[in-house]
C-alpha cells in the first residue's frame, strides 16, 4: 500500500506536469497523459497489468509497468529537447534583434561623419 | 534591367567562415549593381573583413547560429531597407550573379511572389553522382511533405518579392530551413515559379556541401518542429 500510495504521488506529479506541457507540445502532452494515467491504473489494480500483458505478449504485469515507466521518460527526455530548442530560438531572436540594431547604429554613424 | 531598378534589389549572403572566397562573390554582385547584404554568421576567420572591404553591408552574428538563421537576418534587415526584391545567394561562390535578373524578370512578368532556382531546369556541370542522388531524394521527399511541385528543393539561389518575405519567418535555424521555407511559401498560397539556374560545382564548394548526415540532422530537425506549437 505505501509503494502504492508513492508511485501514485510520482506519476500524478508526471500528470501534472505533463498537462501543463500540454500547450506547448500537445503531442508530447497527451501521450505523456496517456501513458502516465495507464501507470496510475495498474498500480491500483495489477492484476489487470498482468492480464494486459499476456494478452499482447509482454509476460508478466511487472514488465509492462516497467515500459511504461521507460516510456514516461523518454517522452519527458523528449520534452526537455524540444523546450531547448524552444530557449534557442528565443536566443536567436535576441541576437537577430543585436546584430540588426547594431548594423544601423553603423549606418547612423557612418551618415553623420 | 537597368542599374536603377537593381538598387531595389536586395542579395543576402549568409556566410561562414567563407574568407577566401566571399570578396570575390560579393565583388560579382556589385558589378550587378545589386544590394548586398552578407551575414557574417559568427565566424571566426576574415569572412566579415572580406565582405566589408568588398563593398557589402555587413551584419554580424555573435555566435555561429546555423544558415537558416543567418538568411532571417538578412531578410528581416532588407525588408527594413525597403527592398522590393530579396534574393538569397550562397557564399561559396557557386552561383551565377547573372542568374538573379532571370529570377526578378520572372517575379515582374509572372506576378508572382517567389522564384526559385532549379539547377535541374538549368544546367550543373560537375554536379557529383552521390549529390544528385542525396538531391533527388530530398526533392521526392519535400514535394511529399508540401505539395509543391518542384524539381530542386535545396538550391540556395531564389528571390521573392517584399510581400512574399513577409511570409517567411525561419525558426529552422540550421540546414532545415530550405524545407521550412518551401512549407511556408505553400502555407502562404501565394505564387511561385521555377526558374533554371546554373550551379558551378568546385572542389571548394563541394567540401561546404552537405552531406548524407545533414539529411538525417535535417529529418530530425523537421520531425521535432512538428512536435512544437
Amino acid at each position: 500500500m505505501i509503494a502504492q500510495i508513492g508511485l501514485s504521488i510520482l506519476l500524478g506529479g508526471i500528470l501534472l506536469y505533463a498537462w501543463t506541457e500540454w500547450p506547448r507540445a500537445p503531442a508530447i502532452g497527451s501521450v505523456a497523459m496517456l501513458a502516465t494515467a495507464a501507470g496510475l491504473y495498474f498500480v491500483w489494480l495489477p492484476s489487470h497489468a498482468s492480464w494486459l500483458a499476456a494478452e499482447v505478449g509482454i509476460g508478466r504485469g511487472v514488465d509492462l509497468v516497467l515500459y511504461i515507466w521507460v516510456i514516461i521518460s523518454l517522452l519527458v527526455m523528449l520534452n526537455l529537447h524540444l523546450k531547448l530548442r524552444s530557449q534557442m530560438e528565443l536566443i536567436t531572436v535576441l541576437m537577430r534583434n543585436v546584430a540588426i540594431a547594431e548594423a544601423r547604429s553603423a549606418d547612423v554613424e557612418q551618415a553623420s561623419v | 534591367m537597368s542599374a536603377d531598378r537593381n538598387k531595389s534589389v536586395w542579395v543576402v549572403v549568409a556566410a561562414y567562415h567563407e574568407a577566401p572566397v566571399i570578396g570575390r562573390v560579393v565583388a560579382d554582385l556589385l558589378r550587378h549593381r545589386y544590394a548586398v547584404v552578407v551575414v557574417d554568421d559568427g565566424s571566426t576567420d576574415d569572412t566579415g573583413q572580406m565582405a566589408r572591404a568588398a563593398g557589402a553591408k555587413v551584419i554580424t552574428h555573435a555566435v555561429n547560429l546555423g544558415q537558416g538563421a543567418a538568411l532571417q537576418t538578412g531578410i528581416q534587415f532588407a525588408v527594413s531597407k525597403d527592398a522590393d526584391y530579396i534574393v538569397t545567394f550562397d557564399a561559396d561562390g557557386q552561383h551565377r550573379a547573372s542568374d538573379i535578373e532571370t529570377l526578378i524578370e520572372s517575379l515582374r512578368t509572372q506576378h508572382v511572389d517567389f522564384a526559385l532556382g532549379s539547377r535541374f531546369l538549368g544546367d550543373a556541370p560537375a554536379m557529383p553522382l552521390a549529390r544528385r542522388a542525396l538531391l533527388k531524394a530530398a526533392t521526392w521527399f519535400t514535394r511529399r511533405a508540401t505539395g509543391l511541385q518542384l524539381t530542386d528543393t535545396h538550391n540556395g539561389l531564389r528571390a521573392m518579392t517584399r510581400r512574399g518575405a513577409s511570409h517567411i519567418a525561419l525558426r529552422q535555424n540550421r540546414m532545415a530551413h530550405a524545407s521550412e521555407l518551401l512549407h511556408q511559401i505553400a502555407c502562404s498560397r501565394l505564387g511561385y515559379v521555377e526558374v533554371p539556374v546554373t550551379i558551378e560545382y568546385s572542389a571548394y564548394s563541394l567540401a561546404k556541401g552537405q552531406r548524407l548526415s545533414d539529411s538525417l540532422r535535417i529529418l530530425v530537425d523537421l520531425s521535432a518542429q512538428r512536435l512544437q506549437r
